[in-house]
């Protein structure tokens, strides 16, 4: 009971810590994430395991943050995830190939989908609930269909580096390719740098006054306007950022492979996205890399090596009890926890009171 | 003209498809308020029902089709049963999310069942019957899918118009708590939905079958055509999204053969979002009141 | 009693139809600056249609409504977006409470300046020193508030499950962080009990005089009414009745004919 208590104690402080230094609790789980890199190299995992699971938790991680922003905050829908993610991988390997340096290429990647998000964005005043969301699966399908039938993307697949192997080069001197296993643990910490770079970002926004004008749009509409917030600005703001975040991630997916398929940027995809943030927790940004781990990690990890193929049968019942039990997210289990364990323990002192009288 | 009629015939088995899927998407939105992203699963694991009786058990297509529709009742009625209805407190978003996880379940369980193969489903009538009009061949088999899809709809239609249990779904749809209420059994209304939205879905399934072969993947295009079917239409009528589907279904044939078989989808998308635009609640949708 | 300085809001032969029905009919009435006026009608008078005229919620109005940001300057309100109200000092409430239930009632006050930051996205991100600061300003300028307002031991709480005379200070609240010049309170007193309604009578006394407003007001409760008013305006059909102290209100035989059968 002792033990408990203390290690209670010590969890209890957690959040004030997590409220109090966010950026810095950010970074200390970003080098907790990256100290993965190190596992294959000493045996403990596989260089598979870091690659699908984890590299692919953290790119998923930092998609899912800026749909969180959107659909937690916002209240807006976007089933055209997916289509921007791959927007940011293979429009990074197209400029690549074209002959430019991996700086620019992101840059313009990011300023093109930046566009198509704010078009999406000015739509979104015009066109509401259900209709929105099968309008942005439109903008999603359009995307799918340019990149599995148009030639400059290659087809099945298009590869980042020149015809002999895939790589990439940072500052135009650094390369770093992903057949290399001592470049692919640098690889993940530039990634795992990236998220948390993005968490900060996000958080930063949505403690400000951009967060809690969206918060007020989706709630109020009407007390918003009154209040001075532009309905407009910030449809577009919302959308423009969900989109960056997910090219963003798109983008670190090619950096991080270095061969980018063209058929997996489907409505499966946006829709796993969003499985993600509501079972981890809408508006939590730690929620949100739960939730990838719920839905990407855990399936990966462990269901599909004792299950196979039922695996998925699994994942489907966990996202549904997971919402019925959990409608405002799993991220909410150690509030819950905290105060079942309360609820025992004085429950248990009463107990002994008792006892004593007797 | 040749071509053109081709493409029209061709239309109308994909369109009743469409057709079919959205009207299951649209009753499941209007009665449960969820986007039910598992409409084109649900229809797939039955078709697998029917295809399973008719290579194991050498059935015929028609009394293979007939025990997938009861089968597809029963899987409409356990999902709202086990699933939905013990969800019905959670928010909208979160019940599309649940959906996402019917449609997990459903894709691991049919490998289990019914193994990774991809079973060959036959037509109701072969291709051989056909006949011929000004130079197109016209499948009988395509006037049966047609005859049908549009005989059920009329039955729906008729359903939900003149019947008592067909007004209790129309006031379950504009406005369950107050129905509730009212004494309107909201619970059976639903379930029933669910029950015929899957049926609705197995059918487009069994149409589609033959031209793609049963396999879980089967479904993708009919069920992604039927939302936008549905937005096209309207989600607040039962028709728009069915007049939606065949104009989808002929517009992609059309785009794909006379412009181009990269950019015809393209392009058919973008006209419909131009077209959503200027009309952002659909063909025959209308707009809901708010107030200040 | 009212501090008669000149007019703070004209409201010129405002019409406004809905469909075939019209809901405001050629209705005139001046606010003078200092003055806590009432708007009353019976239900479906079209007091809150005249709200969201002034407001700018619609702007498909006949007619003029002009607002006085100062002793010198008169702005036409249907040049203003509806979103822009704020800035020229007019903010509003609502007759259905609305305020973002998840999130604490520090951050909803903070809402109501939303407008008075300097400050955009890219310094947010940043968290740049002029950002912190700004932000720290207002969150000074909100605990004033909410200590004015007795509710600063709450201010970390969330909004949802506060009881609703809370959250209607609340909603006032939020519209003090915006410094307005005049405050449009769309039924105040609704739904509060007879110890709250006297308290909020207080409190719209103290507020005007602490932040010298001007304050327009909607309310069913006449006693609360005629108790607070400087004016009142009663109309019918959207059509104006009378404009009057509370007292000649009282007397007015139209007002008393508009009322009839409603014994209030």
């Amino acid at each position: 009971m002792k033990i408990i208590d203390t290690i209670m104690r010590h969890l209890k402080k957690l959040p004030a810590l997590v409220k109090h230094h966010p950026s810095w609790t950010f970074i200390l789980f970003g080098v907790l994430v990256s100290l993965i890199a190190f596992l294959p190299h000493i045996g403990i995992m596989r260089f598979g395991t870091m690659s699908t699971v984890y590299a692919y938790i953290i790119i998923l991680t930092t998609v899912a943050l800026g749909l969180n922003l959107l659909l937690g905050f916002s209240g807006l829908i976007s089933l055209g995830t997916a289509g921007f993610v791959g927007a940011g991988a293979l429009g990074t390997a197209v400029f690549l190939n074209m002959g430019f340096p991996l700086e620019i290429a992101v840059l313009a990647v990011l300023f093109i989908s930046g566009l198509i998000g704010a078009v999406i964005g000015l739509f979104s005043l015009k066109v509401e609930s259900i209709y929105l969301a099968i309008a942005t699966l439109f903008v999603g399908e359009i995307m799918r269909q340019i990149y599995t039938n148009v030639p400059i993307f290659g087809g099945q697949e298009l590869n980042l580096g020149d015809d002999s192997r895939n790589f990439v080069t940072f500052f135009g001197v650094w390369e770093l390719s992903f057949f290399d296993q001592m470049h692919r643990s640098i690889l993940f910490v530039i990634i795992t740098a990236a998220m948390v770079l993005s968490m900060i970002i996000i958080h930063h926004i949505i403690k400000s006054r951009t967060g809690r004008a969206l918060m007020a749009m989706s709630r109020s509409q009407h007390a918003a306007q009154a209040m001075g917030v532009s309905l407009i600005k910030y449809r577009v703001m919302a959308f423009v950022i969900a989109t960056l975040f997910a090219t963003f991630g798109g983008v670190l997916y090619g950096i991080y492979y270095q061969s980018v398929p063209t058929e997996q940027w489907n409505l499966d995809l946006s829709l796993f996205l969003i499985a993600m943030i509501v079972v981890g927790g809408l508006k939590s940004i730690y929620g949100t890399v739960l939730g990838v781990f719920i839905i990407h990690g855990v399936p990966n990890l462990w269901l599909k090596n004792w299950f196979g193929d039922v695996s998925y049968v699994f994942s489907g019942v966990l996202i549904i009890a997971v919402i019925i039990f959990y409608p405002r997210g799993f991220i909410h289990i150690g509030h819950d926890l905290r105060r079942a364990y309360a609820g025992l323990r004085t429950r248990m002192r009463k107990k002994v009171k008792h006892h004593g009288e007797n | 003209m040749a071509d053109f009629l081709r493409l029209v015939f061709n239309g109308f088995t994909s369109g009743s498809a469409y057709a079919l899927a959205a009207l299951g998407i649209v009753l499941i939105w209007r009665t449960s308020r969820t986007t039910n992203f598992a409409q084109g699963l649900i229809g797939t694991l039955n078709a697998y029902v029917a295809a399973w009786f008719i290579l194991s058990q050498g059935w015929s297509i028609w009394l293979a089709s007939l025990a997938a529709l009861v089968t597809a009742f029963a899987t409409g009625i356990i999902i709202d049963t086990i699933i939905i209805r013990p969800a019905a407190k959670v928010s909208p978003i979160s019940k599309q999310i649940i959906t996402l996880g019917i449609i997990m379940v459903i894709i691991g369980i049919i490998p289990w069942f019914f193994g990774t193969s991809r079973y060959q489903m036959p037509r109701f009538i072969p291709l051989s019957q056909s006949i011929d009009v000004a130079g197109a061949t016209l499948h009988l088999n395509t006037i049966l899918t047609l005859v049908v899809t549009l005989g059920i709809m009329a039955v729906m239609f008729w359903f939900i118009q003149f019947t008592r249990w067909g007004l209790a779904t129309r006031v379950t749809a504009s406005d369950e708590t107050t129905s509730k209420l009212m004494g309107v059994p909201t619970k059976t209304i639903t379930m029933v939905s669910w029950a015929t939205a899957a049926i609705l879905g197995t059918l487009a399934a069994i149409i589609v079958a033959p031209r793609t072969e049963v396999h879980v993947m089967m479904l993708i295009t009919v069920q992604v055509s039927a939302f936008f079917a549905g937005t096209l239409g309207g989600f607040t009528t039962f028709f728009g999204p069915v007049v939606g589907a065949f104009i989808i279904a002929f517009g992609r044939n059309f785009a794909m053969f006379y412009i181009s078989d990269i950019w015809g989808n393209v392009l058919l998308y973008m006209s419909i979002l131009v077209f959503l635009y200027f009309r952002p609640y659909g063909i025959f949708g209308k707009k809901p009141s708010k107030k200040v | 009693m009212a501090k008669t300085n000149g007019p703070i809001l004209e409201v010129d032969g405002v019409s406004m139809y809905f469909g075939g029905l019209k809901a405001v009919d050629n209705l005139s009435f001046t606010v003078n600056r200092g003055e806590i006026i009432g708007l009353i009608g019976p239900n479906g008078a079209g007091k809150t249609t005249v709200f969201n005229c002034v407001t700018q919620f619609y702007k498909t109005y006949d007619g003029g409504i002009y607002f006085h940001t100062d002793d010198a300057s008169r702005v036409n309100l249907r040049d203003i977006k509806v979103t822009n109200v704020i800035d020229c000092g007019l903010v509003r409430t609502f007759q259905n409470v609305e305020l973002v239930p998840d999130l604490t009632i520090l951050d909803n006050l903070l809402i109501g300046a939303h407008n008075r930051f300097t400050t955009g996205i890219i310094q947010h991100i940043f968290r740049t020193k002029k950002a912190r600061e700004e932000e720290k300003r207002f969150i000074e300028k909100a605990h004033e508030i909410l200590r004015f307002l007795n509710i600063y031991a709450l201010k970390d709480m969330y909004v949802s499950g506060q009881p609703y005379g809370i959250l209607k200070k609340i909603e006032i609240a939020r519209t003090l962080m915006s410094e307005p010049k005049m405050i449009i309170l769309d039924e105040p007193a609704a739904g509060l009990n007879e110890r709250e309604t006297n308290e909020l009578q207080k409190l719209i006394y103290e507020i005007r005089e602490k932040y010298d407003v001007t304050i327009l007001l909607i309310e069913h409760d006449m006693g609360f009414v005629m108790n607070i008013c400087d004016r009142v305006v009663a109309i019918n059909f959207g059509q104006f009745i009378a404009m009057d102290t509370p007292k000649m209100i009282q007397q007015n035989k139209a007002v008393q004919e508009a009322y009839l059968g409603k014994d209030d």
